[in-house]
């Protein structure tokens, strides 16, 4: 799964999403087509880094390589340009954690991969 | 040329802990207990619904792997996957072509074996049916993004935990008589409010359970239908499969089952019915909040009202429209690639006068619904008692 992950490390680094040129919607996860209006004309976008909190929830039971981390936050956060993101929330307090409260992103160790130890980095926010 | 299909017969194996039973032990028993009911038919094609035996139990090309073992092997024989939609996309395929003509005769399969895996690799294995890049990689499991929706679903609508857990506790109820049922054991709201937290603020019987299981549908059109079903057919008047964005959180409205809007919609058109002529529904209840999207999306209740209705019973075997007949997926099981399966199955023996003390009365239409992901895909099919 390196290889997997190393291909998208601007995306998971830097969150490079996408922006449609015709109608200038913007997407993260990034798209090949755009949703609202059907263009394939698409182009790589830097997403802005701040956003709010639409729903979230405190998993106990994560996936394989997670465990260290939990129990964790996630939250599908809408970003301020409207492209919406699922993501942990890290470094964010219990009481702070709540529908609508503002969040920026930030890179963290996202997993470990298997028994050679690849350190994978990605996107988390934090409550602000 | 088009023609009318008909279910001619069902078989499937008690839902739960089959430790003795491998994955093709259980779909051969389905198969089997399928075949033995309609002896002149003699399936033209074999369609195999699964999600994850690559990942359970090291299996792939489940086709031909179970048109040899039943003895049928020169006849083509495929698998069909859609995540937990697989079983009835798997008999969606099969329906279009016995419909269309194409085939006289087919036999759809569902299986799934969960119980060989740990609790974490079953995670792992429902996982796959979303974004390995941006769901996986955050790890989100899929009971995450469902805890997702169940927030958002309660903060928009006001709705309570004991409304939440009314779909729950009437499966289990419905499920207390349904002899191949995995849980048959009435609960309360508090067994559901009390359970151990899964992802906040769904709890552990919130969500399906994870059991093996296998069931097995015989198909035919007008040329195979004389004499092929001495236990009675069932017709099959529309099918249609829809899908949406495929992560719930990239959706506009996360809240807002639009696969399931879709294919219901087509369907019951297909049909020719209008839904008050629906006398039960099986639906997808695979977390209890998404039991209560669905029946919005259908137009059953009111956007959200599904869970409110659920626990004023509004959908108990007594009222206009029963649900989950045998206990849904939260009580007969959900062995994920077999539960579409199922659910056709139990409305085959709910139209053709077989279901014992689950017996819906006078029911001469219903409709099954069964998604893969956060509906992501949904099967919808509508079946009417035949002749």
């Amino acid at each position: 799964m390196a290889i997997q992950a190393w291909r998208v490390k601007d995306r998971y680094y830097r969150l490079i999403g996408s922006r449609c040129r015709k109608c200038g919607a913007e997407y993260f996860p990034p798209v090949y087509r755009c949703r609202k209006c059907g263009s394939a004309d698409i182009e790589d976008r830097q997403m802005p880094k701040e956003g709010s909190i639409l729903t979230y929830t405190r998993l106990h039971e994560p996936l394989p390589g997670f465990e260290a981390q939990a129990p964790f936050y996630l939250a599908v956060v809408r970003l301020d340009n409207g492209a919406r993101v699922l993501t942990q929330l890290v470094d964010s307090p219990e009481e702070s954690v709540r529908t609508g409260a503002r969040v920026r992103a930030t890179v963290r160790r996202a997993r470990v991969d298997g028994e050679t130890g690849l350190i994978v980095y990605g996107y988390k926010f934090i409550v602000v | 040329m088009p023609s009318k299909a008909y279910i001619a017969s069902a078989g499937f194996t008690k839902v739960g802990d089959r430790w003795a039973d491998s994955l093709l032990d259980l779909a051969v028993e389905a198969a089997t207990s399928a075949l033995r009911r309609t002896p002149k038919v003699k399936p033209q094609q074999i369609f195999v619904g699964n999600m994850f035996s690559a990942f359970g139990a090291a299996q792939e090309h489940l086709g031909a792997l179970l048109a040899s073992a039943l003895g049928m092997s020169g006849i083509p024989a495929v698998k069909v996957e859609s995540a937990c939609a697989s079983g009835a996309s798997a008999f969606n395929v099969a329906y279009s072509l016995v419909r269309s003509g194409a085939l006289d005769s087919a036999m759809v399969v569902g299986v799934e074996k969960m119980r060989d895996l740990e609790p974490e690799e079953v995670s792992q294995a429902l996982a796959l049916a979303e974004s390995a890049e941006y769901t996986q990689f955050v790890g989100a499991t899929f009971a995450a993004l469902n805890g997702l929706v169940a927030r958002h679903y309660m903060e928009r609508y006001d709705v309570s935990r004991d409304e939440l857990s009314a779909i729950p506790v009437m499966d289990h109820a419905n499920a207390v008589t349904a002899d191949h049922a995995q849980f048959r054991k009435a609960i309360t709201p508090d067994v559901v409010s009390r359970s151990s937290m899964v992802a906040d603020p769904l709890r552990l019987y919130d969500c399906a359970p994870v059991g093996d299981g296998a069931a097995a549908l015989l198909l035919v059109n007008d040329r195979a239908a004389a004499g092929a079903s001495p236990g009675g057919m069932a017709e099959v008047l529309g099918g249609q499969i829809a899908t949406d964005e495929f992560s719930v959180y990239e959706r506009e409205d996360m809240l807002d089952f639009r696969a399931t809007r879709e294919a219901f919609k087509k369907a019951m058109a297909q049909a020719g019915l209008s839904a008050r002529k629906l006398g039960f529904v099986e639906v997808h209840d695979a977390f209890s909040v998404v039991g209560a999207l669905s029946l919005e999306s259908m137009g059953f209740s009111k956007r959200g009202e599904g869970a409110k209705d659920a626990n004023e019973g509004k959908y108990g075997m007594e009222s206009e429209l029963p649900i989950n007949t045998f206990g849904g997926l939260k009580a007969r099981g959900h062995p994920v690639g077999a539960t579409g399966v199922y659910q056709l199955a139990e409305a085959y023996i709910q139209l053709t006068g077989e279901a014992g003390k689950n017996q819906v009365e006078d029911a001469d239409f219903c409709a099954t619904q069964n998604i893969g992901g956060v509906d992501t895909t949904s099967a919808v099919h509508v079946l009417g008692r035949a002749g």
